[in-house]
């Protein structure tokens, strides 16, 4: 159990020169430089999403008011006939 | 801040070896346990927890980067020959080392954690908290976990 407790010794010493110099300070420069894009990515995305959602409810209400349209002309056309066939008889 | 990150910084970067395996992430991952420490540590309410708040936050990292490593593996596999690259020569330089090392792959990566936690002194209460267990499941797990170490460790040093 020696070595063992020995190789848990080794294995964090290893791990700790894995770190380069200056470790500390580059984490300090990351949390930094992370504030305030993180911030802006979260804006951005919020805002991305917004104009997302409000295009598609702006397509399909053009595309379902273009439909209605459509369709009302059809039936008044059918009525307008049904109208002119009444008068033929 | 940086008086923090010194002190803790050996320890967490053993502590993710521990878990990844990879002296190759460990620089990354540690940077990462620290960036989200620095950014949630006004959030601490307790200053005596501190310890166990931060390995909770570098198991939960570690853990999250094999996930996604996993996962990234499904969509995009690896060739075989890139599935389980070396560590770089001069990695590992102690036999012990690369024997423990050998023995804690063959491990689930939540039962590397859990030898890990223990590594660093947390108590069974503390480790019950961070995996989100009770105490009696974790002296189950750890005591099923340290035979395996000691089983593939030893069949290593064999």
């Amino acid at each position: 159990m020696k070595t063992e407790s020995q190789a848990w010794l080794q294995l964090q010493n290893h791990a700790a020169d894995q770190l380069s110099p200056g470790f500390a300070d580059r984490v300090l420069r990351a949390v930094r430089s992370d504030q305030v894009p993180l911030f802006v990515a979260h804006f951005g995305m919020a805002l991305a999403t917004a104009v997302l959602c409000l295009g598609a409810v702006l397509l399909f209400h053009a595309r379902s008011s273009s439909d209605s349209a459509a369709t009302l002309a059809g039936w008044s056309e059918i009525a307008a006939q049904a109208s002119d066939f009444d008068q033929g008889l | 801040m940086r008086e923090l990150i010194v002190s803790y910084q050996r320890r967490v970067a053993g502590f993710v070896y521990a878990i990844t395996g990879r002296s190759d992430s460990i620089e990354d991952l540690a940077q990462m346990v620290f960036v989200k420490m620095a950014r949630a540590l006004h959030r601490l309410k307790a200053p005596e927890q501190f310890e166990s708040w931060l390995f909770r936050l570098a198991r939960n990292t570690c853990i999250d980067h094999l996930r996604r490593q996993k996962l990234r593996r499904i969509f995009t596999p690896f060739a075989p020959e890139h599935e389980n690259v070396p560590e770089p020569d001069g990695a590992v330089d102690s036999e012990e080392l690369d024997a423990l090392r050998h023995a804690l792959e063959q491990l689930r990566p939540k039962d590397r954690a859990l030898l890990a936690l223990v590594q660093e002194g947390r108590s069974h209460a503390e480790i019950a908290d961070i995996c989100k267990t009770s105490v009696a499941a974790v002296k189950a797990r750890l005591h099923r976990a340290r035979e395996e170490l000691r089983q593939h460790y030893q069949s290593d040093e064999d």
